[in-house]
């Protein structure tokens, strides 16, 4: 704990904290700026006025109700580009808690695109309107109600953005985290502005709902990890993770102190990634909170608890060649989670329900190949391509998940989204949106040649690879092999078993968009900038899946994934 | 006249696409950087023609001046061209050594992690699927002829599609699948390796069903096309076949890793390769229609005349050839070739032998003008198939200066065959399509259903009422019999003089082929002729005939072109040793160049070459041959066919001759012979479609009807389970989702406890 005292800020690590520095920037800009105002300060005994520019009445540019989305995006947007300038850069331990590297950057660069995706779909999800008008007694009810929401949404503009920068921080600091105490700290700053953002939308029952769930069963896997980080203190002394670290090499036997801390973190980050059965709010959160937010929960907010994870697992517990002490409860956990996750996307007719539960779906095949990982039978070799996999997963889902909720996000526009049925002959009122949306839902079933095949074959080769050769090579039947093999096999063989069932119900989107009628013949609202982020996510997911950017892009994973194993 | 002149103004549009390729010329590029243009272009064009004619099907602008997007083709198909003739500038001296030729270029990667192999790095740099472009003689000949005639014909099909009116508003699919297909010929024949050669092998087998069905309304057409693109899949299951094994043995597919030693230093298991090399020939067997795959292709004759011009008779067909001739290195042992591979060689010359036979037999009797060209292609093809076979077989017993004449003749060969034919079907085409109109013109209103105008009873005399086509025609027939001097006398000696070679001095069992090809050489000078003199001199036939008039716009300018390169560029070609440039794809640099010092001592070396060859058996085989083509054969068919045009008609000089010549030899009924049981056999060809159909009805048939039974109700009903099951298990697991926060917590509760009694009793 001593460390955190050390904490000095140097122009060096000034830069190393850019998108940090960036995001507290815009924080203070969010606050200040619409606030600015021909406020005049009297120098006491004096008659003389200064302009204090706070308050008074405000000026109309800074007072613009749609400021703080702007605000936003380029907060997001310089935040983006400078956490990718870093990626590359050597890595740097900041006051002992803190390490920028290659691993962090890589995630916190797609927090950050995740987050940017976000606040701009949300310039239509939450409208500002510049000219609002006041309600007057001889407006009619519906007139009324919708002048009254209309100042309602532009004055709750500031709290969404801000949320969202909280996020941001948070993810960001978390990913650099080596110390578990500020892991948690972090995520606990992201996960109770997740909360809020889930019942952002409070005048809609479900949201207020869904956000008090999410919140409550969130405390309680919190609350269980940190019980479970006080005991790994107790037992090391330090949560330190380079000497959490040491400690479990030189460990005798099992300790029940460190045994059963890391089984109740496995909790808290569970409940982060939605493993079954920690994973029940989630399904609720989903659909009660706003789509775009679904989507920041699908993909940052789980690639948080799997950063979480390999931090945990991965760098502190791997043993090396041999078995974790947590592999075969992961493999089970990871099997369980994937199967719940598919049966129950089958019957949804909610699509963000479905989509929730293909997320959990997809939480288990990540587990999966953590635990092939924690087996011990993978050579170096299979272990990173593992783990490239997992975060490569991690960083495309950004593309096709959050896409796929954006494409919600853009029905929930004109108050649908939430049934299947909306959906229906989407292909008929705007057969651009409704390709890009079904081409994110191959992507999430794993169709080459799209990004989702890619991460999906990299696991099942890592897996099958790393595995298969542990049966009997001689047998002559396949049945005496496979009574021999690693049982890790059949976590590959889980896999691709779940895939198929979740064609069922990924291709079943694809046949409501084009081959049902439409409920309602109008075309979809045009949303410029929320469209171009689907498109943006649509092009992103093809080009991720084949040709030289998804070569980039896995070199980049790769190095990122070499850094954690090797630094 | 004035009409024409504003159809020939359309050309100002593709102006533009012509300045493309001088533009990136200007802006400094390399020929072989813009050679993915040959590919690229007609691949951008094909959708746009596609979406944009069943956008504005007929609206004015598009149909008369883009003529159903044929415009666009054509200028795409002009970019094609141009590219292919600035890479076949640049390369045809510049061939680099075998020994180390790579690909000149790569266009595409893909991803390159070779995960499949066994070394588990993320990014090796060994591509799976590279595509990248291979130059050599034999690629640069069959590219430029393939680019030369797809420029050709579809300048001709702006003439013959867009004036036809049953063509109307259906023109934008032909030309989109015209220029689909083009691209998979220029593709097959750039390609570097034998994945890529496949794919697009595919795209023209594709294109060639899309097109022979064009009429798909009419049942003969889409039975056509089904034949074609089923009997054409028989072969491509095999050539799947050959390449898993070719892959089997060197771990690669690309030319560069296969050709550079075929042997792998003798470590060849060369009966593997064997298999190898006859699974892929029979898929050049299917592709090429040869014996016993041979069926497809009359009936392939459904699809539009110039489809037929360019697929089934001038590229396409050609692929199967290709193939062949890509097998060389594999064999030459010369050149790290395996040996013991003499039986394929055999193998394929027979394969020839029969097919050049019994095509020509077959075309003996056939009255369809378009039957008649389709039957001596198979035939023609055959020989070039008999020449390589020979090639492969003196390839494979180091007879290597034989291997090389034979190969070049063969491929010369190609040359020849592909443009004299691909105009003999242009000009039948002319005449079909002049017949048609001038029968429409006689019979307006009340329609005469049996009418053929294809059938070569209804014609005769025509060379005085189509002049340039009769020209055009006489020059076709002649390079494909072989007269001497003109178009394919050339290179058919050389296959001829070669396979009797390798019979008299080296190997008995070639007497096969070699008989089969000499006789066939006498056929083709009956059967060519028998066409001509059927359609061109004599009486006319019918009423039809005397309403015919030559002047359908776009028709007669790729005629003219392709008589003067039929007649002249045979003996022009080689006059500069075109069978030692074209084989020295394998072998050494060879260049088109004059082997003697002045033009006229390398005309008369090249005669004495042709008809004083050094070797007296060489010497009585290419008098035997000229002998039966010339003399035998034409006179033959002058005396059933020929005879004078009607009183009063008179044709140009360069016809006029042949017609009078042609009354000469006196007249022949042969009206009982034709009722004989050989000719009813012939008729029926062979009975060799009964036979398959039969054999299909019996077998493929039932085991269909088998594999429809056990899809419905044993696969289905598998699925039909595992779905019920699992929307039962759905159901059942979102009930567990109670919606109140308590029962999470429990559940997460319970979680806790189970991963906690896990990790425990696991570990202790």
């Amino acid at each position: 704990m001593t460390s955190v005292g050390n904490l000095q800020l140097s122009s060096d690590m000034a830069s190393s904290l850019l998108p940090e520095m960036i995001m507290l920037l815009g924080l203070i800009a969010i606050v200040v700026i619409p606030n600015l105002g021909d406020a005049k300060f009297r120098i006491p005994l004096t008659s003389v006025r200064v302009p204090v520019l706070l308050g008074g009445s405000r000026f109309d540019l800074t007072n613009d109700p749609r400021m703080p989305n702007r605000i936003s995006n380029i907060t997001f947007a310089i935040a983006f580009i400078s956490s990718l300038m870093l990626i590359s850069e050597p890595s740097k331990e900041l006051g002992g808690v803190l390490m920028a590297d290659g691993f962090s950057r890589l995630f916190s660069t797609m927090f950050l695109g995740a987050l940017l995706l976000v606040s701009i779909a949300t310039t239509h999800r939450l409208p500002a309107k510049v000219n609002a008008r006041i309600p007057e007694e001889s407006d009619s009810e519906a007139v009324f109600d919708r002048k009254i929401s209309v100042l309602i949404n532009n004055r709750r503009q500031v709290d969404f953005y801000i949320l969202l920068i909280m996020v941001g921080l948070g993810m960001s600091m978390m990913a650099m985290a080596t110390n578990l105490f500020m892991l948690i700290v972090c995520i606990e700053l992201a996960s109770l502005s997740t909360y809020v953002l889930v019942a952002f939308h409070k005048e809609a029952s479900s949201g207020g709902e869904a956000g008090a769930k999410y919140f409550i069963v969130g405390s309680v896997a919190s609350a269980i990890g940190i019980y479970g980080m006080s005991l790994l203190y107790l037992w090391a002394g330090s949560l330190d993770l380079d000497i959490l670290r040491e400690k479990w090499q030189l460990m005798d036997g099992v300790d029940p102190f460190a045994a059963f801390g890391i089984g109740m973190m496995l909790v808290a980050f569970g409940f982060k990634v939605s493993a079954a059965p920690f994973h029940l709010a989630a399904p609720d959160a989903y659909s009660g909170a706003a789509s775009q937010v679904s989507g920041l929960l699908a993909t940052a907010s789980k690639a948080m608890g799997f950063l979480a994870l390999f931090r945990v697992l991965v760098m502190i517990t791997v043993p090396d060649g041999s078995e974790a002490l947590w592999m075969v409860t992961l493999g089970i956990f990871a099997i369980l989670t994937m199967t719940w996750g598919n049966l129950a996307a089958l019957t949804s007719e909610n699509p963000k329900r479905m989509l929730a539960y293909s997320s959990v779906a997809h939480a288990g095949y990540m587990l999966a190949g953590i635990a092939v990982v924690g087996s011990g039978i993978t050579g170096t070799n299979e272990s990173s391509i593992i783990l490239t996999a997992v975060t490569f997963h991690l960083v495309v889902l950004v593309l096709f998940k959050l896409g796929a909720f954006l494409v919600l996000t853009l029905l929930e526009t004109e108050g649908s989204g939430h049934k299947m049925e909306h959906l229906h002959g989407l292909g008929r009122r705007d057969p651009l949106i409704a390709g890009s949306m079904f081409l994110f839902v191959l992507s999430l079933a794993g169709v080459p040649p799209l990004s989702g095949f890619l991460s999906k074959l990299l696991m099942i080769n890592g897996i099958v690879s790393s595995s298969a050769g542990t049966g009997i090579s001689s047998s002559e039947d396949i049945l005496s092999w496979a009574e021999s093999v690693d049982p890790m096999f059949w976590l590959a063989g889980a896999i691709v078993l779940n895939s198929a069932l979740s064609l069922f119900y990924y291709l079943r989107v694809g046949l409501v968009m084009f081959f049902e009628e439409p409920v309602v013949d109008r075309p979809l609202k045009t949303a410029p900038s929320l469209r171009m982020a689907i498109f943006v996510c649509a092009i992103l997911t093809v080009l991720c899946g084949i040709g030289p950017v998804s070569e980039w892009i896995l070199d980049l994973v790769n190095g990122a994934i070499d850094s954690l194993m090797y630094e | 006249m004035g009409e024409n002149k504003s159809e020939m103004g359309l050309l100002a549009y593709i102006i533009p696409f012509l300045a493309v390729v001088p533009a990136l010329y200007v802006m400094g590029w390399e020929s072989y950087e813009a050679s993915i243009l040959i590919v690229a272009v007609p691949f951008m064009t094909f959708p746009v023609i596609l979406i944009v004619g069943q956008i504005y099907n007929g609206t004015e602008y598009w149909k008369d001046r883009l003529k159903e997007g044929g415009i666009l083709a054509l200028g795409a198909l002009g970019v094609s061209l141009s590219a292919s003739l600035w890479l076949v500038y640049d390369y045809v001296d510049a061939l680099p050594n075998f020994d180390d030729q790579q690909s000149i270029t790569q266009w595409l990667e893909w991803v390159s992690f070779d995960l499949l192999q066994s070394d588990y790095t993320l990014t090796s740099g060994s591509k799976v699927l590279g595509m990248g472009v291979w130059v050599d003689s034999i690629t640069l000949m069959i590219l430029f002829v393939a680019t030369f005639l797809c420029f050709l014909i579809c300048w001709f099909s702006l003439g013959y599609m867009n004036t036809d009116p049953i063509n109307e508003n259906r023109n934008h699919r032909f030309y989109g699948e015209f220029v689909l297909f083009a691209l998979g010929m220029f593709g097959m024949v750039l390609a570097d390796n034998f994945l890529w050669l496949f794919i697009f092998w595919e795209v023209m087998g594709l294109c060639s069903y899309l097109l022979i069905g064009f009429y798909y309304w009419k049942d003969s057409a889409a039975y056509a096309s089904k034949k074609a693109f089923l009997t054409t899949r028989v072969g491509d299951v095999f050539l799947m076949i050959g390449l898993f094994i070719l892959y089997d043995i060197y771990g690669s597919l690309e030319f560069s890793v296969i050709f550079h030693d075929p042997s792998l230093g003798g470590m060849v298991d060369s009966n593997k390769l064997f298999w190898a090399l006859l699974m892929m020939f029979i898929g050049a067997v299917g592709k090429s229609a040869q014996f016993p795959l041979h069926v497809w292709l009359p009936d392939a004759m459904e699809g539009p005349t110039p489809v037929s011009a360019l697929i089934h008779a001038a590229t396409m067909v050609n692929a199967g050839l290709y193939l062949v001739a890509r097998m060389v290195p594999f064999v030459d042992v010369g050149h790290h070739g395996v040996p013991g591979l003499e039986d394929l060689g055999l193998i394929v010359a027979y394969v020839g032998g029969i097919t050049a036979f019994m095509a020509a037999a077959i075309a003996f009797v056939q009255n369809d003008i378009k039957k008649v060209l389709a039957y001596s292609t198979m035939s023609q093809l055959a020989y070039i198939f008999t020449g390589l076979g020979s090639a492969l077989w003196f390839y494979n017993n180091d007879e290597h200066h034989a291997a090389v004449v034979v190969f070049g003749a063969s491929m010369f060969h190609l040359f020849n065959h592909a443009m004299a034919k691909g105009m003999l079907f242009m000009a039948s085409g002319s005449v079909i399509h002049e017949m048609h109109h001038a029968h429409d013109h006689l019979h307006q209103g009340g329609h005469d259903h049996d009418f053929d105008p294809q059938d070569m009873r209804n014609m005769g005399g025509l060379a005085s009422k189509m002049p340039v086509t009769a020209t055009a025609m006489m020059f076709g027939s002649m390079s494909i019999i072989g007269i001497p001097l003109i178009g394919g006398f050339w290179s058919k000696e050389g296959i001829i003089a070669e396979t009797w070679l390798a019979a008299l001095e080296h190997e008995p069992l070639m007497f096969g082929p070699a008989i089969l090809v000499l006789l066939t050489a006498g056929m083709t000078g009956f059967y060519m002729s028998r066409m001509w003199f059927m359609t061109f001199a004599g009486e006319p036939k019918s009423e039809v005939v005397n309403h015919v008039h030559e002047e359908t716009p776009w028709i007669k300018q790729p005629l003219l072109i392709l008589t003067i390169v039929t007649a002249f560029g045979g003996f022009g070609f080689a006059l500069l040793g075109a069978t030692g440039y074209l084989s020295s794809a394998y072998d050494y640099s060879g260049h088109l160049e004059l082997h003697e010092s002045t033009l006229l001592s390398s005309i008369i070396a090249e005669l004495e070459h042709a008809f004083l060859p050094e070797k007296m058996n060489l010497r009585v085989v290419g008098w035997i041959t000229i002998f039966l083509s010339f003399i035998v054969g034409p006179i033959v068919a002058a005396r059933i066919h020929g005879g004078n045009l009607a009183e009063g008609e008179s044709s140009t000089p360069f016809v006029s001759w042949l017609v009078s010549l042609s009354s000469k030899f006196g007249k022949q009924d042969v009206s009982d012979l034709s009722q004989s049981e050989l000719s009813v056999a012939l008729q029926n060809r062979l009975y060799f479609d009964d036979l398959y159909e039969g054999i299909l009805a019996k077998t493929v048939v039932p085991f269909s009807e088998f594999a429809a039974w056990f899809d419905k109700n044993v696969i289905d009903g598998i699925i039909k389970q595992i779905e019920s099951k699992s929307v039962l298990g759905s159901v059942q697991v979102r009930s567990i989702t109670t919606g109140s926060a308590r029962d999470y917590i429990l559940m997460a509760t319970i979680g806790m406890l189970s991963i906690i009694a896990l990790i425990w009793g696991i570990n202790s």
